[in-house]
């Protein structure tokens, strides 16, 4: 178990340390996310009386997306260079090498979250406040958990970059209900953020469990 | 005729079957009038659709534990099988909800979980195409399998925390009369023998796709299995 951790932890400080030598997939999500922002401003065109009914959905919609972008390229480096296939003949196990790819697609998206939740604010004029930070934080765990998981199945398949949105998205969709209340509550709209904030605890458990238990099938393939 | 196509032939005659207990013998609904008889196959198509589904689940999860080539067939067959039901219940929703409702779509817990549910399994089909065939399409495509199946009462719940507008159980709650009772689990006995005879059909169809099994990999499959001893 201490092994699988360290592993874990290993893997996931390799790529951490990756992206800060190459500083390649943080500042383009950054820009991505703000872009997405601009966009939004324009489709919808924004004033001070729509904003808080519209930023939370341009808020998920900038999320999952970018999220889409950072777990596709976690594996598409590890393709590049065929160096999935010399981790897994280490006696490592599969599940411990995929947490840690998990666990740093994780931070990477936490980096670009860090962008995009300010320039939200500063944009549509919505409050920043700690249940909304809380609500995306706790999506973003288990958006990275299935979406790593999509991602290491779809590196090996034709037409990568088609296929991983239609399996993925349809799994974020429980996140995005539970945490798009959480943020609609957060910014003025009505109901329980309590439970919002207590249901995305629950569906980052289940699908966490899920992905570990189902990591070992697509990895060791 | 040989087997696949009697059973096909008879459950086109049990179809026709119901829809003649659809339209003669089932009363027509005091508020909603003769709209209220898709209600039959709406709900039949929809469980067969779930029963689809669950093939699929358990297929991919004997698939995932013992690698069996009969319970991956299995599960492609129920998942394209199952895909044309859910079509064939969002289809007929649509049609029912215009005229009851005012609108073909509301985003109900229901409508929004069935949706779902299509969509997974669509991508189910494309995973299937566009992995490698053999090994590597049928161990990712029993992980989408299991994964859709665990997802859509996960989004049916959380939709449903938030809004639905959908009917609940009528039938749990005694609600129908008889002959509607009765029409209702005709159609929907006959539905389910419609679905297990395309299952049947398309698992032939997949094992005549999938060739005969050549000689390595039954060796293969007895080894990983214990039953033989590899060659050293």
């Amino acid at each position: 178990m201490n092994n699988t951790i360290a592993i874990a932890l290993a893997v996931a400080r390799k790529d951490l340390t990756s992206e800060w030598r190459t500083r390649e997939l943080v500042p383009a999500l950054a820009q991505f996310v703000v872009l997405a922002l601009v966009i939004a401003n324009f489709g919808f065109q924004i004033d001070a009386h729509n904003a808080p009914s519209i930023a939370p959905g341009v808020l998920w919609l900038a999320l999952v997306f970018a999220g889409l972008v950072a777990f596709g390229r976690a594996f598409a480096a590890e393709r590049e260079q065929s160096s999935l296939e010399a981790m897994l003949m280490t006696p490592a196990s599969p599940v411990a090498i995929f947490a840690g790819k998990a666990i740093a697609a994780t931070l990477l998206l936490v980096g670009c979250e860090v962008v995009l939740l300010p320039a939200l604010t500063l944009f549509f004029g919505t409050p920043l406040t700690a249940q909304i930070v809380l609500a995306v934080l706790l999506a973003t765990i288990g958006m990275a958990a299935v979406g790593c998981l999509f991602a290491a199945m779809v590196a090996r398949v034709r037409a990568r970059e088609l296929l991983l949105p239609l399996l993925t998205l349809p799994l974020f969709i429980p996140f995005i209900v539970a945490g798009g209340q959480a943020v609609q509550v957060a910014m003025g709209g009505s109901g329980s953020s309590d439970q919002a904030i207590g249901l995305l605890v629950d569906f980052d458990i289940l699908f966490v469990v899920l992905t570990s238990l189902a990591a070992r099938f697509v990895l060791d393939e | 005729m040989n087997r696949f196509e009697k059973a096909a032939a008879a459950a086109v005659a049990l179809m026709l079957l119901a829809a003649a207990a659809i339209f003669l013998y089932a009363p027509t609904d005091a508020l909603q009038g003769p709209v209220q008889r898709i209600f039959y196959l709406h709900v039949s198509s929809a469980i067969a659709a779930y029963g689809c589904f669950a093939v699929v689940l358990v297929g991919g999860a004997i698939y995932l534990r013992n690698g069996s080539l009969v319970a991956d067939r299995f599960a492609r067959a129920g998942a394209l099988v199952g895909l044309v039901f859910t079509t064939v219940t969002l289809v007929m929703g649509m049609i029912w909800a215009k005229p009851i409702w005012g609108t073909f779509w509301t985003w109900d817990a229901r409508l929004t979980s069935t949706l779902v549910l299509w969509i997974i399994y669509a991508g189910y089909l494309l995973v299937r195409q566009l992995a490698e065939p053999g090994r590597q399409a049928a161990r990712f495509a029993a992980v989408v399998g299991i994964f859709g199946f665990i997802d859509v009462p996960v989004v049916h719940f959380s939709v449903t925390w938030w809004r639905t507008q959908h009917p609940g159980s009528i039938i749990v709650n005694d609600a129908l009369p008889p002959e509607m009772l009765a029409t209702f689990l005709f159609t929907m006995a006959c539905t389910l023998v419609l679905a297990a005879v395309m299952i049947a059909i398309r698992y032939r169809i997949e094992t005549l796709a999938d060739g005969p099994v050549p000689e390595t990999a039954k060796v293969l499959a007895a080894v990983s299995a214990g039953e033989a001893e590899p060659v050293q």
